[in-house]
C-alpha cells in the first residue's frame, strides 16, 4: 500500500488566438485543422472545459458544436461528436480522424456549405499556469472531503487532463487509489466509469462526489 | 470601495481564493498600471475599480490612471470608438491632432510612473498611442480592446492598426473580437463584481422603494433595459418590440441609463427615445446618474425579464448583471451577449423588434420555465464569470508574458 499522499495540484488558463484566420466554410475548416498546432486540436477537443463557456455535454467538442450551431450540419455534428481524444493514440491520429471526416464530407457536398456573419470557427489555444493547491489526501477515505472541497480545475487537471496524460492507467485519482488498498481498489473502479464526454466540470465534480460517497457508505455499513 | 479578496470566499469557496493568491505569489511586488479614459460610467471603469483593489490585497502594485482630455480629444475618441465598431466616421486630420495632443500631454503626467512599470493595460484605443511616447519603457505593455473591432471602418483601423501593434500582447473579449496583430493576442472575458452596489443582494423594501420611486406597478410584469442611451444598444427597436405586444397585464418598459462621461452623443440619442416612446405611461425613460448602481441593482431584480437588444456589444455586461440576478434575458444576437445568452436554457437570442416581442410573449406566459432560466443564467454567472475568475486570468497573463508564453507554465 502507498504512503505518499496525493498532492492536488491546481491550474489557470488563458486562451490566445492561435493566429490561424478563422473559417467560415466547411473547405476552410478543412484546411486549418490541417495546418493548426496540436495544442490547437488539443484546446478544442480537452481544454475547451475550463474556458468560460455555456456547459453543453451535448458536444463533445468544439468542431461538432460549431457544425451543428453555425453550419447547421448535424451529420456532420455527429460524426465528429463521436470521436474520443482519450482513445486516439496521439493529437496527431486525432487530427487524422478530423480531417477525413471533414474530408468525407466535402465530398458528399454539392456546395462548400458556409455559415452566416459572426459564426466563423475561431482557432484559439491556451497558455496554462499549473501549481500545487496545498491540499492532500492521506487516505482514500478522505477522497469524499477533498472532492468536494476541490475547484474544478483540479478536477479538470487531475480526472481530465490526467485520464489523457496517463492513457490506459486512467485517471490520476484511479492511478493513486489503486495503489491504495482495498478501498482504494473499490473506489478507483466507481471513479475510473465516469466517462468525461458527457459531463461539464460541475456536473462531473458532483459525479465523483456521488459516487465516492456511495462506496463510502457502503463499506461503512458492511463494517458495522 | 475598497475591495478584500477574503470577502469573496463565501461566493466562490475558498479553494478559488486559495488559487488566487498562489498564482499571486509569483507575482509579488511588480508593478501594474492600468490606463483608461474615464473614472466613472461604462464596464470599463467598473471593472478597474475592483481589480485595481484586489491586486492590491493579493499583494502586485497596482494603479489606476486616467486620460485626461478636452472635449475635441473626447470627440475623436468616440469616432475612433464607433468607427472600430464598423461605422462609417468622418474621421479626420484635426480628430488625430486632437488625439496626438492629448496623448503627448498626459505622457508627459504619466510617463515615469508608465516607463518604470512591470506591466501596463491599456484599455481601449484613447489611451493607445501612451506607448509611443514612452521610449524607455522596460515592464510588458498590453493593449486591452473592450470594443467589438471586429468589422471595423477601415480607414479607423489603418490609422489605429500601427499604433497598436507594437504593443507586447492583446487581449479582446472574445475570439471573434480579435484582429490579427504581430504579438500574442490573449481572450479574457469580462467579469462582473457580486459584492459591489450593482450586484449584491438587496433588501426587498429597496427594491420596492424603487418600484415605487419610478411609478411602477408591481402587479405587472416588469422589462427592463439597462444601457447607456446609445445606437449601438437600440432602445428604440426595443420601444418597437413593446409595442407589438398585446399581452394582459399590460407589462412595463424600464428604459434606464445614462451617458457616460466619455460619450457626447448621448443625449441625442436619449431625446429620439423620448420622442419614439410618445408619452406612453408604460414606457418608462430613467436618466440616472452614473453612481445609481443600488437603483439599476434594484430595477433588475424587480424585472420579470432583462432586455439587453444591441446590435453590435463589446460584452455586455448588463446581461451578466441580470442573469447574476437569476433573471432570463432576452439579447440582441451580438458579440458577447452571444456568449452568454443560450435559447431556452439562459434566455433567448433574437435579432429584430419582432423576435423580442413574440420572446418576451413567450416568457411571460412561462413563469415557471422564466425561474428555471433564471437559476439556470446565475449558476452559469457564477461559474464562469465573475471577478475572480477574471482576476485569475489577469494573473495567469501577467505569469505568461513574464516566462515567455507558452502553452504551460509549472510554477514551483
Amino acid at each position: 500500500m502507498s504512503t505518499d499522499p496525493f498532492h492536488v495540484r491546481s491550474c489557470a488558463l488563458i486562451v490566445r488566438m492561435e493566429g490561424l484566420p478563422s473559417a467560415i466554410n466547411l473547405r476552410e475548416l478543412r484546411d486549418r485543422v490541417e495546418r493548426c498546432s496540436p495544442s490547437c486540436l488539443y484546446h478544442h477537443f480537452v481544454e475547451r472545459l475550463l474556458r468560460p463557456t455555456f456547459d453543453d455535454p451535448e458536444f463533445t467538442n468544439d468542431f461538432a458544436a460549431w457544425a451543428c450551431r453555425a453550419l447547421g450540419d448535424t451529420v456532420l455534428a455527429e460524426r465528429l461528436g463521436v470521436l474520443d481524444p482519450f482513445s486516439a493514440d496521439s493529437i496527431e491520429a486525432l487530427r487524422g480522424q478530423v480531417s477525413e471526416i471533414l474530408e468525407e464530407r466535402l465530398a458528399e457536398a454539392d456546395h462548400i456549405p458556409s455559415v452566416d456573419p459572426g459564426k466563423a470557427f475561431y482557432f484559439t489555444r491556451a497558455s496554462m499556469a499549473v501549481f500545487d493547491s496545498g491540499m492532500r489526501i492521506n487516505e482514500p477515505s478522505e477522497i469524499l472531503g477533498a472532492l468536494q472541497r476541490m475547484t474544478r480545475a483540479s478536477i479538470y487537471f487531475h480526472f481530465v487532463e490526467g485520464r489523457f496524460r496517463r492513457k490506459e492507467e486512467g485517471d490520476d485519482f484511479s492511478a493513486w487509489l489503486r495503489s491504495n488498498g482495498e478501498l482504494g481498489e473499490k473506489l478507483a473502479a466507481s471513479v475510473s466509469a465516469v466517462d468525461v464526454a458527457f459531463f461539464s466540470l460541475r456536473s462531473l465534480k458532483n459525479e465523483l462526489v456521488q459516487r465516492s460517497q456511495r462506496i463510502l457508505e457502503h463499506e461503512a455499513e458492511r463494517s458495522r | 470601495m475598497a475591495r478584500n479578496i477574503a470577502s469573496y470566499r463565501r461566493v466562490v469557496g475558498e479553494e478559488s481564493i486559495s488559487q488566487l493568491h498562489r498564482l499571486a505569489s509569483q507575482l509579488q511586488g511588480r508593478t501594474v498600471v492600468h490606463v483608461n479614459s474615464t473614472r466613472y460610467g461604462g464596464g470599463v471603469a467598473e471593472i478597474l475599480e475592483w481589480l485595481i483593489s484586489l491586486m492590491n490585497d493579493l499583494g502586485l502594485q497596482a494603479y489606476w490612471e486616467v486620460m485626461e482630455g478636452t472635449p475635441p480629444f473626447f470627440q475623436a475618441t468616440k469616432k475612433i470608438h464607433n468607427g472600430l465598431q464598423g461605422f462609417r466616421v468622418d474621421f479626420t486630420a484635426s480628430d488625430i491632432q486632437a488625439y496626438d495632443a492629448a496623448a503627448e500631454e498626459n505622457a508627459s503626467r504619466l510617463r515615469d510612473k508608465l516607463s518604470g512599470a512591470d506591466f501596463v493595460f491599456i484599455h481601449d484605443p484613447q489611451p493607445a498611442a501612451l506607448l509611443g511616447s514612452c521610449p524607455g519603457r522596460r515592464g510588458k505593455w498590453i493593449w486591452r480592446c473592450h470594443i467589438d473591432a471586429s468589422r471595423p471602418y477601415r480607414p479607423v483601423w489603418r490609422w489605429l492598426e500601427p499604433i497598436v501593434s507594437k504593443y507586447d500582447a492583446s487581449v479582446f473579449s472574445m475570439p471573434q473580437f480579435a484582429r490579427a496583430l504581430p504579438h500574442p493576442q490573449f481572450v479574457i472575458a469580462p467579469s462582473i463584481d457580486p459584492l459591489s452596489d450593482k450586484n449584491r443582494s438587496l433588501p426587498e423594501s429597496e427594491v420596492e422603494g424603487v418600484i415605487r420611486r419610478f411609478h411602477l406597478d408591481p402587479g405587472r410584469p416588469i422589462l427592463t433595459q439597462i444601457s447607456r442611451f446609445d445606437r449601438f444598444k437600440d432602445p428604440v427597436g426595443v420601444i418597437q418590440a413593446f409595442r407589438m405586444l398585446r399581452v394582459n397585464p399590460r407589462p412595463q418598459l424600464a428604459l434606464a441609463g445614462g451617458g457616460a462621461a466619455d460619450d457626447p452623443e448621448g443625449a441625442a440619442v436619449l431625446e429620439e427615445v423620448r420622442a419614439r416612446a410618445e408619452d406612453d405611461p408604460d414606457v418608462h425613460i430613467l436618466d440616472l446618474p452614473p453612481d445609481s448602481h443600488r437603483t439599476i441593482n434594484a430595477l433588475q431584480r424587480a424585472s420579470h425579464v432583462i432586455i439587453q437588444k444591441s446590435t453590435r456589444e463589446g460584452f455586455g455586461l448588463t446581461v451578466t448583471e441580470g442573469m447574476w440576478k437569476s433573471k432570463p434575458v432576452i439579447g440582441g444576437d451580438a458579440g458577447g451577449i452571444r456568449l452568454q445568452v443560450h435559447d431556452f436554457h439562459t434566455g433567448f437570442l433574437v435579432n429584430s423588434p419582432e423576435g423580442a416581442a413574440l420572446r418576451i410573449r413567450y416568457l411571460l406566459q412561462h413563469p415557471r420555465l422564466c425561474t428555471r432560466m433564471g437559476a439556470s443564467a446565475h449558476a452559469f454567472v457564477r461559474d464562469n464569470f465573475l471577478l475572480t475568475r477574471h482576476v485569475r486570468e489577469y494573473l495567469t497573463l501577467m505569469l505568461s508574458l513574464e516566462r515567455g508564453v507558452t502553452d504551460r507554465v509549472d510554477l514551483p
